[in-house]
């Protein structure tokens, strides 16, 4: 694919260097890739067929995000500091967020240090460690609108995320969560 | 297709969308999903209002009512059959009402739909229902609020002068007149005398 994709579709013009799209996929977001913290050309990777309307991916330094083919995500959040999967033909529905770190410390004393690392006057002092365990989204998951995935599950395929869930443990495949936080439900037709 | 003034959205307010007197849609790209083929398919009463952020994404056959002086902030309707929504209804952030999933469940089926849209982009190919997952109209009565981050799933009514608190997903329904909160929500207590006479 060219820098000059038509399909890629952001306020900041071409491709960053740091993403890689399939053919035939398409991206619409317009803060789509300012979050992308990683220097790695293979930071991103996006399969081909894929459609994305509407999304902001927040990419640490050392965090990579892959995505597969025919999958679907109406205004998804993906927040990676670690590294997120995402199979096949997945959906995701308007407002879901997968993240793969608790994002600051949970000691009192270092989330301070982190405050003060975050902030632009910080001068590059380095920020402490922070919790953080991939995420696995395996093909022909289906994430409705509004659920939150957190660090460290991994969804089987074919699983069913109802709307709103908060996801906190991994879901076997074939099987439908929901609630907050989610547990094995019945799936509504 | 009517232009908004000063809309920079490039889009248009589609000719089967009614904005009765006094009703104010502030972009038209809150119609950038809209399919409807209805005739009259979204009214939007008198006073109503729908401001940016929100998302009409209504498939072929859906309809989607608003009764007079209801507010949206930032709604997503995701309908394919009918969402009515009453008077004095007040709408927060990101609240998403559904009359269907627009999931099919048979996995193969599902692939041959992704891979039908990815090479049409056709938003209605992802509208096609079978019986096992046909859409259930949202009824939201008057004056009801809904708080930010809500979903309101398919089937659902919600009864006159109901509160439900943020982040709740209402799955079942919920009576007149009481505050529902949680995923699932659930009836906290119900809105009597005591706040009748407090507000």
């Amino acid at each position: 694919m060219t820098r000059s994709d038509p399909n890629i579709c952001w306020d900041s013009g071409p491709l960053p260097s740091t993403v890689r799209v399939g053919t035939n996929t398409r991206i619409n977001g317009q803060h789509a890739f300012r979050r992308i913290r990683a220097s790695a050309s293979d930071a991103l990777i996006v399969g081909s067929n894929t459609t994305i309307d509407g999304v902001q991916f927040s990419i640490g330094p050392d965090a990579r995000v892959s995505i597969g083919d025919y999958c679907c995500f109406t205004a998804a959040v993906i927040m990676s500091e670690c590294r997120i999967s995402i199979g096949n033909y997945v959906l995701i529905g308007f407002n879901a967020v997968i993240a793969d770190s608790d994002f600051h410390p949970l000691d009192p004393a270092a989330r301070i240090a982190d405050a003060m690392a975050c902030s632009p006057a910080g001068g590059g002092m380095v920020r402490p460690k922070v919790a953080a365990a991939p995420v696995v989204v395996e093909d022909d998951v289906w994430i409705g609108p509004g659920a939150v995935i957190f660090k460290g599950v991994h969804i089987g395929r074919g699983a069913w995320i109802a709307p709103g869930s908060m996801v906190t443990r991994s879901v076997p495949a074939g099987t439908c969560v929901g609630g907050n936080p989610a547990r094995p439900m019945e799936r509504p037709d | 297709m009517r232009r908004i003034e000063g809309d920079w959205f490039p889009g248009g307010i589609p000719d089967n969308v009614e904005v009765q007197e006094g009703a104010y849609i502030e972009t038209a790209s809150s119609f950038s999903r809209f399919r409807s083929l209805r005739p009259s398919a979204v009214r939007m009463g008198k006073n109503s209002s729908a401001y940016a952020g929100c998302m009409f994404d209504l498939g072929p056959d859906a309809e989607l009512d608003v009764g007079p002086w209801t507010l949206f902030n930032g709604l997503w309707v995701i309908a394919d059959a009918k969402v009515s929504i009453g008077a004095f209804g007040l709408i927060s952030w990101n609240v998403v009402v559904m009359d269907c999933y627009r999931v099919v469940h048979d996995i193969d089926a599902r692939r041959r739909q992704l891979e039908a849209f990815a090479a049409s982009r056709d938003l209605n190919l992802l509208s096609r229902h079978s019986a096992s997952d046909a859409p259930r109209p949202v009824v939201i009565e008057d004056n009801v609020w809904i708080g930010f981050d809500c979903c309101i799933l398919p089937g659902v009514r919600i009864g006159s002068g109901s509160v439900v608190g943020a982040r709740s997903v209402v799955a079942t329904d919920v009576p007149a007149n009481c505050l529902a909160a949680g995923n699932p929500a659930r009836v906290v207590r119900n809105l009597g005398a005591e706040e009748r006479q407090h507000g």
